[in-house]
Formats: C-alpha cells, sequence, structure tokens
C-alpha cells in the first residue's frame, strides 16, 4: 500500500465536512451521511467511544477516593471549570481544564466547554423544551432584537423528526408558549410539585403553570431507539458520567454510531480547525484548515458544504480566524456583526423553602429531571418594565434529617436512625437575555493558544433588564411559594456569579432575513458564503427562556436537508 | 456483588450488544487505596479518635471501615495546609489532654475516658481543640454515612433504581 503514489489531495477531500462533534454537528453527521454524502466530521478532542470510554460510569460513590469532592490541587489550577456543577470526581474528565485552553475574559465569563467526541452533549443537564411562536416572533413584537427569518411553524416538524430520534420525554401539557412535542412518557411530579402546580392554577387561573420538565431520556424506549443499540433510562441520574445505557440522548450513544453505520461517516478526533478555506475564484468555502492536536501540523480538507458546529463561541472564533482578501473581518463579515450580539441565559439565583405539610409521604427512587415552570411574564402582553421573562427549574424532595449531636454509642443510634423532615423546595432562574451589540466575543490581536491560534476575547455582562428580571423572579416566586403554603423562603442571588456558567451561550453569528443586520439567512447558510452553514447556539438570533439544545437539534436537520437539495440543484 | 449485578443488568438490556469495558471487572474494596502524610502512631490515634467518635457495637465502628483513612485523604488532598497542619497539632492536643486528665496517653483511656478528652476539647477556650474535633466529627460522620458498608446496608443504595414514584406513603 505505502509503495502506491496516492492522491492526496483527492483523499482529502469528501462532500461535506462537519466542525464539531457535540450536539448539533451529531445531528449535521447523521442528517448528511444519512442522506449519502461522504463526510468528514472534525473533533478538535479525543475520541469518547460510547461505554467502552466512560471510565466512571459504573463506580460506586464509595469508590470515588473523595466522594466526588474535588481535590485541592485541581480546583486552585482550574478555577473557571471547578465553578460548573458538574466538575466533580466522577465527571471532571470530561471537562476543558483552564490552563489547556486560555481566553481572555474582557468581562468575567465562565467559559464551560468539553473537548471530546460529543462535546458536551456527554455532560448535559437535558432539558428539552421547544421554543414557541412567542419567542420565535418575539424580537418583532417587542422589539429587543432583529426579527428572525424563521417562525415556529418552520420549525416544528423538524422538532417532531428530532424528538422522535433522540426520545424526548413529557408530559402533552397544551401550553401557547411550550408546545407540546413527540412524548415519550413523563416522569411523575413529587406530592409537592403538585400541591405547587394546583395551588398555582387556583390562585392565578392558570396562567402560572407548573409541569413536569421535558428531557431527553428514554423513559419507555421505542424500536428506533433500540435500533440505535440505546436501552431505557434505569433512573441514575449520574448522566454526565455517560450513561451505559444510553439511556439520555448524547451524540456518544445516538447520532455518531448511527452515521458511522452509514459507512459514510470519517471522524477525524485531535484535529482543531484553525479556519475555513475561501476561494476567491469559486466565491465560496473549499474547505477547511486543520492543526493536529499533537504534532501541530497543518492539513487543508475539501467539501463542496461545510457545517460549523463547534459550539457558539468557537464556531465564532473560528469564522473570525477565517480570513481572506475578500473577507479581511472574518468569513460572511460584511457588515462587521460577527462576534456580536451574544446572549445568554440568567441563572443566577435560586430560590428555597420549606413546606410543614404532606409528612406522610416520600419520593422513592431516584428522577433524572424536575418540575419546571414556563415563562409567564410578558408572554401574551408587555406587563412588566423588562423585556422578556424567564422559566425556572423547580424541585420538591423530602429530606433526611440527621440527628449529629452527642459522641459515641449515642451518635452512632442517631446516625441509624431514618428521620424525615420536612418538605424542601428549590427552584432556579432560567432568564432570556437581551442580544446587545456590547456583548460581544473578538480575536485578541496578540496572544494565540498552543495551536497558533488567536485566544477568544470574551465581553459579556448582565445589564439591568437582568437584574430587573432577578428581582422580578424573587418577588414572583417569593409570592407563589407563600400563597401555596411555603414557609422558610429564601432568596440566594449570586452577583458575583459571572455569564457562562449556565453553559447556554448563543448568538454571534445571528440568522435574519436583512444581510446588513444579520450572517446566516433563514437556512442557516452565510448570505455571503452559502456553502458553508453555521446551526449550533452562533445561530440563534434571541436566546428564549427554554433550554436551547432542542432548537439547535432541529435547526441542524433542518439545514442538513436544506443543504443537501441544494447541492443536488448544483445550487452550491 | 452489587458491581457485578449492576453490570448484568447492563448487559441484559442490550442482549449483550455493548462489549464491557476492562475496568468493569478489576474493581476491588481495596482500590481506593491508603494515604500516609502522618506517621504511623499519629495515623493509630486518629483511628482511635474516629472509633471513639462511631465505636463498634454489633455493627463495624468507623475504624474499622477505616474512616480515619477516608479523613486523612480528604484533608490531605481536598482542604490545603492549614487543615494538615491543623490535624498534626490537633492530634499532639488530644494527647495533652488525656494526659493532663488522666496521666496516660489518649490510647490508653477507657472509652468513657476518651469521650470525656472529645467532650474537654470541644468546651475548651482554645479555638483551635474544638475546631480539630469539630473537623474530625464530621469528617468521621461523613466518611462512616457514605461508606460501603453504612450505604448497602443502612441506607439500601440502588445505583440504578429503574424508577421514581413521586408519592410513596412514609413506612412507620
Amino acid at each position: 500500500m505505502s509503495f502506491l503514489n496516492i492522491d492526496s489531495v483527492k483523499e482529502r477531500t469528501f462532500d461535506a465536512i462537519v466542525v464539531g462533534s457535540g450536539i448539533s454537528g451529531g445531528w449535521a453527521a447523521k442528517e448528511l451521511t444519512g442522506k449519502g454524502l461522504r463526510t468528514l466530521v472534525l473533533e478538535r478532542g479525543r475520541d469518547v467511544k460510547h461505554v467502552t470510554d466512560y471510565p466512571t460510569t459504573m463506580m460506586q460513590p464509595w469508590e470515588f477516593a473523595h466522594l466526588g469532592q474535588m481535590p485541592k490541587a485541581i480546583t486552585d489550577a482550574n478555577p473557571i471549570a471547578s465553578r460548573c456543577y458538574a466538575f466533580r470526581e466522577d465527571a471532571a474528565h470530561f471537562f476543558v481544564k483552564d490552563a489547556e485552553h486560555p481566553y481572555v475574559q474582557d468581562k468575567p465569563f465562565d467559559w464551560i466547554r468539553g473537548y471530546q467526541v460529543g462535546g458536551k452533549s456527554l455532560m448535559w443537564a437535558r432539558g428539552t423544551q421547544r421554543w414557541s411562536d412567542y419567542d420565535f416572533d418575539g424580537p418583532a413584537r417587542d422589539g429587543f432584537a432583529i426579527d428572525w427569518p424563521i417562525r415556529y411553524a418552520d420549525i416544528a416538524p423538524w422538532y417532531s423528526y428530532v424528538e422522535r430520534f433522540a426520545g424526548i420525554s413529557g408530559n402533552k401539557d397544551g401550553l401557547p408558549q411550550l408546545p407540546d412535542g413527540e412524548f415519550l412518557p413523563p416522569h411523575e411530579m413529587a406530592c409537592v410539585e403538585k400541591h405547587f402546580s394546583e395551588q398555582m392554577a387556583k390562585h392565578y387561573n392558570n396562567t402560572r403553570p407548573v409541569i413536569i420538565g421535558r428531557c431527553a431520556h428514554l423513559t419507555k424506549p421505542q424500536p428506533i431507539h433500540l435500533q440505535q443499540g440505546r436501552g431505557q433510562c434505569q433512573n441514575r441520574s449520574l448522566c454526565q458520567r455517560g450513561c451505559p445505557y444510553g439511556g439520555y440522548f448524547s451524540s456518544n450513544s445516538s447520532t455518531l454510531p448511527w452515521a458511522a453505520k452509514t459507512g459514510k461517516m470519517t471522524l477525524r478526533t485531535d484535529s482543531v480547525v484553525h479556519s475555513i478555506i475561501f476561494d476567491e475564484k469559486k466565491n465560496k468555502a473549499t474547505g477547511v484548515r486543520v492543526i493536529d492536536a499533537h504534532t501541530k501540523e497543518t492539513k487543508d480538507y475539501y467539501a463542496k458544504i461545510i457545517f460549523v458546529n463547534a459550539a457558539c463561541l468557537n464556531s465564532n472564533l473560528i469564522l473570525l480566524n477565517s480570513k481572506s482578501t475578500r473577507f479581511p473581518n472574518g468569513l460572511g463579515n460584511d457588515n462587521g456583526l460577527l462576534g456580536k450580539y451574544i446572549a445568554f441565559h440568567n441563572f443566577r439565583t435560586t430560590i428555597s423553602a420549606e413546606h410543614e405539610g404532606f409528612t406522610d409521604s416520600i419520593t422513592e427512587g431516584i428522577r433524572p429531571n424536575s418540575s419546571y415552570i414556563p415563562r409567564f411574564r410578558n408572554v401574551f402582553k408587555q406587563e412588566t418594565d423588562f423585556l422578556r421573562g424567564y422559566a425556572a427549574g423547580f424541585g420538591a424532595n423530602r429530606v433526611m434529617n440527621v440527628d449529629t449531636a452527642g459522641m459515641g454509642e449515642s451518635l452512632k443510634t442517631s446516625l441509624m436512625e431514618t428521620k424525615y423532615g420536612n418538605w424542601r423546595v428549590g427552584s432556579h432562574m432560567m432568564g432570556e437575555t437581551i442580544p446587545k451589540e456590547t456583548n460581544y466575543v473578538a480575536l485578541d490581536p496578540a496572544l494565540t493558544d498552543a495551536w497558533g491560534i488567536p485566544q477568544l476575547r470574551i465581553s459579556v455582562a448582565y445589564d439591568d433588564n437582568d437584574e430587573k428580571m432577578i428581582k422580578d423572579f424573587h418577588e414572583q416566586m417569593t409570592e407563589m411559594l407563600t400563597v401555596a403554603g411555603f414557609m422558610n423562603i429564601q432568596t440566594h442571588d449570586k452577583p458575583d456569579k459571572a455569564p457562562g456558567l449556565d453553559i447556554h451561550e448563543m448568538g454571534g453569528v445571528r440568522m435574519g432575513k436583512d444581510p446588513k443586520t444579520s450572517l446566516l439567512n433563514k437556512w442557516n447558510q452565510l448570505h455571503t458564503c452559502k456553502n458553508v452553514f453555521v446551526t449550533d447556539g452562533a445561530c440563534m438570533t434571541s436566546t428564549s427562556t427554554q433550554n436551547p439544545s432542542l432548537t439547535f437539534m432541529a435547526i441542524t436537520a433542518r439545514a442538513a436537508d436544506h443543504a443537501v437539495k441544494e447541492m443536488k440543484k448544483g445550487n452550491l | 456483588m452489587q458491581r457485578r449485578s449492576a453490570i448484568k443488568q447492563v448487559a441484559v438490556a442490550f442482549g449483550g450488544l455493548i462489549s464491557l469495558p476492562a475496568w468493569a471487572s478489576n474493581w476491588t474494596p481495596e482500590s481506593i487505596g491508603a494515604v500516609s502524610f502522618l506517621p504511623a502512631s499519629d495515623e493509630d490515634l486518629l483511628g482511635e479518635l474516629v472509633e471513639t467518635i462511631i465505636p463498634e457495637t454489633n455493627t463495624p465502628g468507623a475504624k474499622s471501615l477505616k474512616v480515619h483513612q477516608f479523613a486523612m485523604r480528604m484533608i490531605q488532598d481536598c482542604y490545603g495546609e492549614p487543615a494538615q497542619n491543623a490535624l498534626k497539632q490537633g492530634l499532639v492536643l488530644v494527647d495533652q489532654t488525656a494526659q493532663q486528665a488522666y496521666t496516660k496517653a489518649f490510647t490508653a483511656c477507657d472509652t468513657p475516658q476518651r469521650l470525656e478528652v472529645l467532650t474537654q476539647m470541644v468546651n475548651a477556650s482554645d479555638p483551635a481543640a474544638k475546631q480539630f474535633v469539630e473537623l474530625i466529627k464530621n469528617l468521621t460522620i461523613q466518611g462512616y454515612r457514605n461508606s460501603e458498608y453504612f450505604m448497602v446496608n443502612q441506607l439500601k443504595y440502588n445505583m440504578a433504581p429503574g424508577f421514581y414514584h413521586g408519592c410513596v406513603s412514609v413506612i412507620k
């Protein structure tokens, strides 16, 4: 073999290239290979094979040397990653370490990343709520961002399409601000969550629904899930370790193996994308420049269409770094807006309370999900002095009281006793933030990373709208909990908590109708470089109050369908 | 055993479709490993301390579950240097307190005397004495309640229950 004269360029030429193997990259890979395209998937990190590369997944709690707590040397060396709730002994190996991938914080921003096959789809929290027309036509109504080029009706069939394959559990609640999907059976609500829901319905005349969250778990696997080699969720709630059952959706357990089965996918790991190559004569992108993560060797790969799914901020970085004579400020960036209008979800505050009732009931088993309070502010009309609104997670648990007084045999006796305390509830706010030009990312003019790629400068902060929303969340939730008979209500705002920890960053390469005010058209194609598609969080025009991942999946499947049709028509 | 049955469940769920990773059969309770940044005599003393806090009765005490090893590892790896010094100084203080009260080492004291030494330290005017006892007591409780013995036998821990019920009557 080695004696043959191999046509190297031909070997590096594919029909399509997908940059990134996370939740949207996985979908791009599945859709493009499924439609017959020879597809190269580039992942900057190492391979993580479903099951075999989940080293902690079957470990019992007592098998961890520090019961999950991180050693001080690691938290000291990784202040950013350590602030993420899931950066623990069981899953820390899936998180980017601070020193390895530096970036510049013009303003404090905790950038949480997963550089491996599957990306953050391994460690995500799996909330999968659809967005509604109130989200897609929100900017046009409220004037807080530019108009989306699509509406709920454009994406609804694609929601159904990805839901059926990924497996989403949920209840059909019939809410206009949170459309129902193709659901597997929902998880149960706890007694006190049901109580709260009933009280809210009564006191607010059904205007403040409290429902079970919709999440990417196989509560009842369908044939399509079994065909993927996935099985029923076993209610472990250890998802961030990687699930050996494929009980929750990840690229590793679902889309990537599906794409691999077509025989059309080439997965290249340890491949850091430097830039997208633009050909001035052809007036389109012809490929991707890749730096080997270990040897630092540069290689170019070629394809007719390119999907950029590197995760929001890295997709921005790659496009900004794709400079040519035609695009001196980054690919597709004629209007200078690339990297701007970054927005996120405000997770800064929580509230907790107790209920003295329901003492004869407990919960049993484990639920990898919580209840959910869809947005109820400014949905049908503008009713507050801030724009948009917030959704909230809501969960109730019966707490075990452990009497730790005393010493010796008396202490031991009390440790052995099962004593239930009050029901405790907690709720975290997920506020929509307003995309603003002043919230942006840019390339640092001097600093580079270990691969010679400019470091990203992140300048993203809360604004007055966020502060007002936090105040409203405190007031409204306090009132709601009081109405439902809760006591010891405590709000826990963390003004020092930087944006980023929500891990819901969006924007920078936003979709829109007008090339003057947006980067992507309604099919996620760069307005000025039609064979490059951006379908991860970077494409979002506004951020809704719902979790974004399901929308990334649906938008990706829709864009891939369009891309292949256009390619077959000879338009790309 | 718990582990084996859990792995079996995985295999059953897929009819052997998936390959099991190599580490799946390699685990032993000892794999957490021993720690030793203290002299053996201090480690023995710490063992007696955790045993005083949670003693062996008709069920194992903290020492036989190696909770002192857990405490040492946490202090060594997670708590930083001030806590490591507090541990070393606290152990000296334990013996000093025992010497003052009973003119013998802590390990030579009987159970009521040992409990009295710890009580004296909690009530001492020296904040370091109180903080040391609280540190060791908290770690002992944490280590004991999260030990395999306690989680399996007392808490009936099941890693993969396969269900969730939101409203179940408390069994009196």
